[in-house]
């Protein structure tokens, strides 16, 4: 089952059996698979909704191994999907029916680590966190820490310019990244970015991030690191209601503090994850935030009291400080399984992702309250709050007839509500297959042109990932006439 | 996750727990990042959510070949998986009901069939197992390097006497086990000596024999419940009659088994009640001692003991993954004035897995070698484990003596 | 605004049918870097105005004719500023100019580039469309990320109508240190602090003395005070203000004697290069030098992994050199078909960035 993966494209006439042949030549046996039985646990990424049998799946051993295997699809015009750990919840690394999935993982050393530039070098398949193992006995590490920082990868953060709870203060992986290097669709190595802080030319390193694997296969990446903070402190708020915590976040930007990382949890989240993480957190409370400071002693001291004095005013009902090291990571590996971790109270779960001003986030939590209504299906939120970021996950059961369906259009509901609040239908988690329709709400038929010249500048026959991030226009207009009829109780662009 | 189970498993016990375990994963792929195969192989097929979606398939009736099986046997059940997993996915009995179909579907080529009937055999008993290692032991320097690593070297240190026979008000019970008799005997003697210094008495009752878990983990499930009917009997006089408070198991490898005693005997109406009540008394030693720790310091305090050596810990996966017991044994050699080493990528299993070594000597060897380097990182004296499989298979790629920390402990208060 | 797009996008279809170019320009502020201008002038510094302020959400939409320091004086009645400190190079500097120049400051360092404060713009392209990406949101991933290629893209892909920007608080406390030392030991030191939590937002070394600011928190640049030492400069906001608009003695001394300046973009580790008088920016990771041989400081730059810009030299030289360090054949490949992706005849700021765009 998927909600709508009919990507089958003219464009793509592949002769299978002359591809395996092909390739046999170009990778070590083991390194392609071609059985159904092996090809099926690539259907689907960290988003199960949609799924696609691949035509194959490859997994190169090294950075030549991938380019042979790129110029024989240039040849052959065979679509070429990228993959990393599988984690992301946008279906980026999902299969093309006519393509080759060429999973990255192999491509995991850590290259190189300077710690006195303050830069590593990896490939692609290195996971975020182990970069910031491997930093840390020189008091360093990598900055954006994405929920899944354990398992995914650093191609795949480039590929979605991957966010985190942090990114408030340090940035998103756009901001700490140097250098891509990759392999374009016609099969050359090309370096965008460098050792330095800036390259010549148009920033095509902005461009790659972000772009889901449509622009080209990412081979190394050269990462920035960050000193450690002396200390680091969370303050833990609970709220009787949702609408205050949604105030509290606004207040503490108003206030001028910039927050190492400002999260939010509703009672859904909190009660799906405590049985695992053991966070401590207030099973009373009808939300939470976490909000962290970190500098020089005295100053975490300085911003911990303001932090204090603007949730109490914001009618926090308990504040709590960590006390130590162990009790900070302790409250934040809470929100950092929240997603799986919903996974104990059911089976399915969207994950969305729009971003909306600040401001408007207790009223976005009510519109949602309304639309679980509406739709008869439970969501739990959990927000990276300091961004406007939301990730309502909206739980459901594919074994039901109806709810996924169901689940898409309560998503949907939350995403047009995200860009008629003066926002964006995805933060971090990127457009994917599962966006692919609601960016017609976002931007009109020029931009979406424009963007597709933009693809056709590096890949003219289309092959990286199709299907993905931009939607063709014909899909667009399907889209805004198929929607136009739906309901919506807050006001439309 | 989706599910759409076939006819064939669909309303059977098995079908209906693996389609409860299938539902809870979300395939957020988290426990990739800590999978022993998946991190040394990088193929989905080769980690947990690859396993989860392979079995899954064949539940679901899709045709299935050698490939899956491989992919299965690959896995070393070390659940690492499982501490990772936030969804809780029941990842090792998801397992078994796979293994078990892919086992009865594909079948096993005559070698693999001798192989495992062999291991069956001959591990689980030890008048079988003694004179074959001995045999071996004299054997090895004719023996090519690949099978020569796998004769296990029993234990250089010549086993302690266990401690006189004293009548100690409180009473527990431990389990000889399959191989550790003729590998480390010295094991079960050090615990005996240990508890009866903290005032408990330490006896095994006779004709107990293997766990079981060695059985069931090759997939010859009926073999296996024999093996565990038989402890259970073994044992049930001296639990029915109330005089043992608790089953110490100094192999956590038989520990996480025997506590699962409950739950495999569930649907047996002859053993569920019983199997249940030793899986509820099943203690590993660390958790006994730990509950006795303030006597322990005590008695540390007493014993002239100077300052410990250094040493690393390897936590075997069923401790900290299989029983989640983690960071106690730790505490415990640290208050016995040992300083412990660090170890880098403690979650990561060291390949021994039961038969693991001898089904799957190259991974194996592989996890064996990354193990050890982490372990001889900090230059320890001596590694220090809390299974006889980890404790054998360590001891066969170094020089570095293995032990089981119980040892140390019996040392210091032998001081 | 609507006469005004209506007005450009007639010029735009004019020059376009008629093959010329147009030369879009601000407050002319940065005419002298990048490639000559050519072309018929298209004046933008009309469009001006703020569009939108919200100080809570740390967002300004602003008109990209708008002067940079009519923009800063708003933000600083809020507390607020762009924190990545934009040069100026004259009283006509516009927000426009400084996204397309994509320059930064001393701040630039510690908190990022223009391009990572670029959170959405407007623009009319070569085709005559009015396109929006982006938004004025801190988080947003949908389609490419055209905003950020726009900061440095020399007004090459088209009209910039109108930016948001993220902003920050003004920082709390400054204190600014100056150290005697040689450009060996200050690039060694400038490397070693960057490795340390330190509030370092800006340094500069030139002439055997290293000037440091720092900046956040009045415990943190005090303890920091204490923990480096060095001599406190008093008012040096004169000081870090003559590096940003060059008008330092660094920049002006030579400036009458027309010898070209060199800006380097390196790893902060790069050693001392030896090319000739230096000043050195961002923790060692931007060099200016002034004169040197040409193939040597771009063969120097490219070594090390970066790039060097002829910065400010006479036109014959831009010409035979070229500005901006020469593109590797994939990405030249890829530039060319950016650019006619968004400016298809050819028309905006030709040859303002490399020859051929």
């Amino acid at each position: 089952m998927s909600i709508d993966s009919n990507f089958s494209d003219p464009r793509f006439a592949v002769d299978r059996e002359a591809l395996i042949a092909r390739l046999r030549k170009v990778l070590p046996v083991q390194a392609l698979l071609i059985e159904d039985e092996e090809l099926r646990p690539y259907e689907c990424d960290g988003l199960t909704a949609f799924r696609e049998m691949p035509l194959l799946v490859a997994l190169p051993e090294n950075e030549a191994q991938a380019q042979a295997l790129v110029k024989v699809c240039y040849e052959l015009k065979v679509p070429i999907v990228p993959r990393g750990a599988a984690t992301g919840l946008s279906g980026g690394a999902m299969p093309h029916r006519d393509g080759v999935v060429v999973s990255l993982a192999k491509l995991k050393k850590i290259i190189k680590l300077d710690p006195v530039a303050r830069t590593a070098v990896v490939q692609p398949g290195v996971r975020n966190l182990s970069v910031s193992e491997a930093a840390a006995p020189f008091n360093l590490y990598y900055a954006p820490d994405p929920s899944s920082q354990i398992a995914c990868t650093i191609g795949g953060n480039v590929a979605e310019n991957s966010g985190g709870v942090h990114c408030l203060k340090y940035g998103l992986t756009v901001h700490n990244v140097l250098r891509v290097r990759g392999i374009t669709a016609d099969g050359e190595i090309a370096e965008f970015g460098n050792a330095a802080l800036d390259a010549a030319g148009y920033d095509l390193l902005a461009l790659m991030n972000g772009s889901e694997g449509l622009l080209a296969l990412i081979t190394e990446v050269t990462v920035k690191l960050t000193p450690k903070p002396e200390l680091a402190q969370v303050v833990l708020a609970s709220f009787d209601n949702v609408t205050k915590a949604g105030d509290a976040v606004a207040s503490i930007i108003a206030a001028g503090i910039i927050p190492a990382g400002l999260e939010m949890m509703d009672k859904k989240a909190t009660h799906a994850v405590e049985p695992y993480v053991k966070a401590g957190y207030d099973m009373n409370a009808e939300a939470i935030l976490l909000c962290e400071s970190d500098g020089t002693p005295e100053e975490v001291a300085e911003e911990i009291g303001r932090m204090k004095a603007v949730l109490e005013k914001s009618g926090a009902s308990e504040i709590r400080v960590s006390q130590n090291e162990a009790e900070r990571l302790k409250f934040w590996a809470g929100r950092k399984a929240a997603f799986p971790a919903v996974g104990r109270v059911t089976p399915d779960y969207l994950c969305m992702d729009g971003t909306i001003p600040r401001k408007r986030l207790a009223e976005m939590l009510i519109a949602i309250a309304d639309l679980s209504q509406k739709y008869g299906l439970r969501c739990a939120n959990v927000f990276h709050a300091g961004d406007g970021n939301l990730h309502p996950l909206i739980m459901y059961d594919a074994n039901q007839p109806g709810e996924v369906e169901r689940a898409a259009d309560f998503g949907a509901d939350i995403l047009e509500l995200s860009v008629a609040f003066g926002g964006t239908v995805t933060g971090e988690h990127g457009v994917g297959v599962e966006k692919i329709n609601v960016m017609a709400v976002q931007f009109s038929l020029s931009e979406i042109s424009a963007f597709h010249r933009l693809k056709a500048a590096f890949d003219e026959r289309g092959l990286l990932n199709p299907g993905k991030g931009i939607p063709t226009l014909a899909r667009c207009r399907e889209y805004t006439q198929t929607r136009a009829g739906a309901a919506l109780s807050a006001p439309r662009f | 996750m989706q599910t759409n189970l076939a006819d064939f498993i669909k309303d059977t016990p098995e079908g209906r727990e693996a389609d409860a375990i299938l539902r809870t994963c979300v395939h957020c792929g988290f426990c990739t990042a800590t999978c022993p195969t998946y991190q040394l192989l990088g193929n989905e097929l080769d980690g947990p959510r690859g396993r989860i979606y392979l079995i899954k398939q064949v539940l679901e009736g899709q045709p299935v070949t050698q490939k899956t099986q491989m992919h299965l046997d690959r896995c070393l059940s070390c659940r690492s998986c499982e501490t990772t997993c936030p969804s809780g996915v029941k990842y090792h009995r998801l397992l078994d009901i796979g293994r078990a179909v892919v086992e009865q579907r594909v079948g096993r080529s005559v070698l693999e069939k001798a192989t495992r009937f062999l291991l069956c055999e001959a591990l689980p008993r030890p008048w079988v197992f003694k004179p074959a290692v001995k045999i071996g032991h004299l054997m090895r320097p004719l023996l090519p390097s690949i099978l020569a690593d796998k004769v296990p070297m029993p234990s250089e240190n010549a086993p302690k006497p266990w401690p006189q026979p004293r009548t100690h008000k409180r009473r527990m019970i431990a389990l000889p086990g399959c191989v550790q008799p003729t590998l480390t005997p010295n094991t079960n003697a050090a615990t005996a000596r240990v508890l009866d210094k903290l005032g408990i008495e330490l006896f095994e009752p006779a004709g107990t024999g293997c766990c079981g878990a060695l059985r069931y983990h090759l997939n010859a499930h009926d073999q296996a419940l024999e093996d565990m009917r038989r402890v259970i009997d073994a044992w049930w006089p001296h639990i029915e009659n109330g005089s043992v408070e608790a089953i110490v198991m100094t192999a956590s490898g038989c520990g996480a088994h025997v506590k699962e005693y409950g739950d495999m005997f569930k649907h047996d109406p002859a053993y569920a009640r019983k199997a249940l009540r030793i899986s509820e008394l099943t203690r590993d030693a660390s958790e006994i001692i730990a509950a006795e720790q303030s006597r322990l310091v005590e008695l540390l305090r007493a014993a002239s003991a100077g300052v410990g050596q250094r040493v690393a810990f390897h936590s075997p996966c069923t401790l900290q993954h299989g029983q989640k017991i983690r960071g106690v044994v730790e505490s415990l050699l640290a208050a016995a004035g040992y300083e412990l080493s660090p170890v880098a990528d403690p979650h990561l299993c060291c390949g021994s897995a039961g038969t693991y070594s001898i089904t799957q000597p190259t991974l194996s060897k592989q996890l064996r070698d990354n193990k050890l380097a982490a372990l001889g990182a900090g230059s320890p004296a001596v590694f220090v484990t809390a299974n006889i499989g980890c404790q054998t298979h360590l001891q066969s790629g170094s020089a570095t003596p293995v032990r089981h920390w119980i040892e140390l402990i019996d040392e210091r208060l032998a001081h | 605004m609507n006469s005004l797009i209506k007005d450009w996008t007639d010029q735009l279809f004019d020059a376009a049918e008629t093959g010329r170019k147009l030369n879009i320009r601000g407050g002319g502020s940065k005419s002298f870097y990048g490639g000559a201008e050519t072309g018929d002038l298209l004046d933008v510094s009309v469009n001006r105005g703020i569009v939108n302020y919200e100080p809570t959400e740390l967002v300004v939409t602003v008109r990209a004719g708008t002067p940079l320091a009519e923009l800063q004086a708003i933000l600083a009645e809020k507390g607020q500023c762009l924190p990545f400190e934009p040069p100026h190079f004259g009283p006509g500097a516009t927000v426009g100019g400084m996204v397309a120049t994509g320059l930064s400051g001393p701040r630039r360092q510690a908190v990022g580039a223009v391009r990572d404060f670029v959170l959405g713009v407007k623009l009319l392209d070569g085709k005559g469309e009015l396109l929006s990406f982006g938004g004025q949101v801190m988080k947003n991933v949908a389609g490419y990320d055209v905003p950020r290629l726009m900061a440095g893209s020399m007004g090459t892909l088209g009209i910039l109508l109108e930016v948001s920007l993220k902003v920050l608080p003004l920082p709390v406390a400054e204190k600014t240190l100056r150290f005697v030392m040689s450009e060996a030991d200050a690039l060694e030191k400038l490397n070693l602090w960057g490795g340390r939590p330190l509030p370092v937002s800006a340094s500069a070394w030139s002439d055997g003395a290293l000037t440091l600011r720092l900046s956040g928190a009045e415990a943190a640049v005090a303890a920091a005070t204490l923990k480096l030492g060095g001599e406190v400069v008093n008012a040096p906001d004169a000081f870090w203000i003559s590096v940003r608009e060059q008008t330092h003695a660094f920049f002006a001394a030579d400036a009458a004697s027309a010898a070209p300046l060199w800006r380097l973009s390196v790893p902060s580790v790069a050693p001392s290069l030896n090319l000739g008088t230096t000043l050195i920016e961002w923790g060692g990771a931007l060099r200016w030098l002034r004169g040197g041989d040409v193939q040597l400081i771009r063969t120097a730059a490219e070594q090390v992994g970066g790039h060097a810009t002829l910065f400010r030299g006479e036109h014959a030289l831009k010409v035979s050199t070229g500005v901006f360090q020469p593109l590797s054949a994939p990405l030249a490949r890829i530039h060319r078909n950016i650019k006619s992706a968004f400016d298809p005849h050819g028309v905006f700021n030709h040859g303002r960035m490399y020859p051929d765009l």
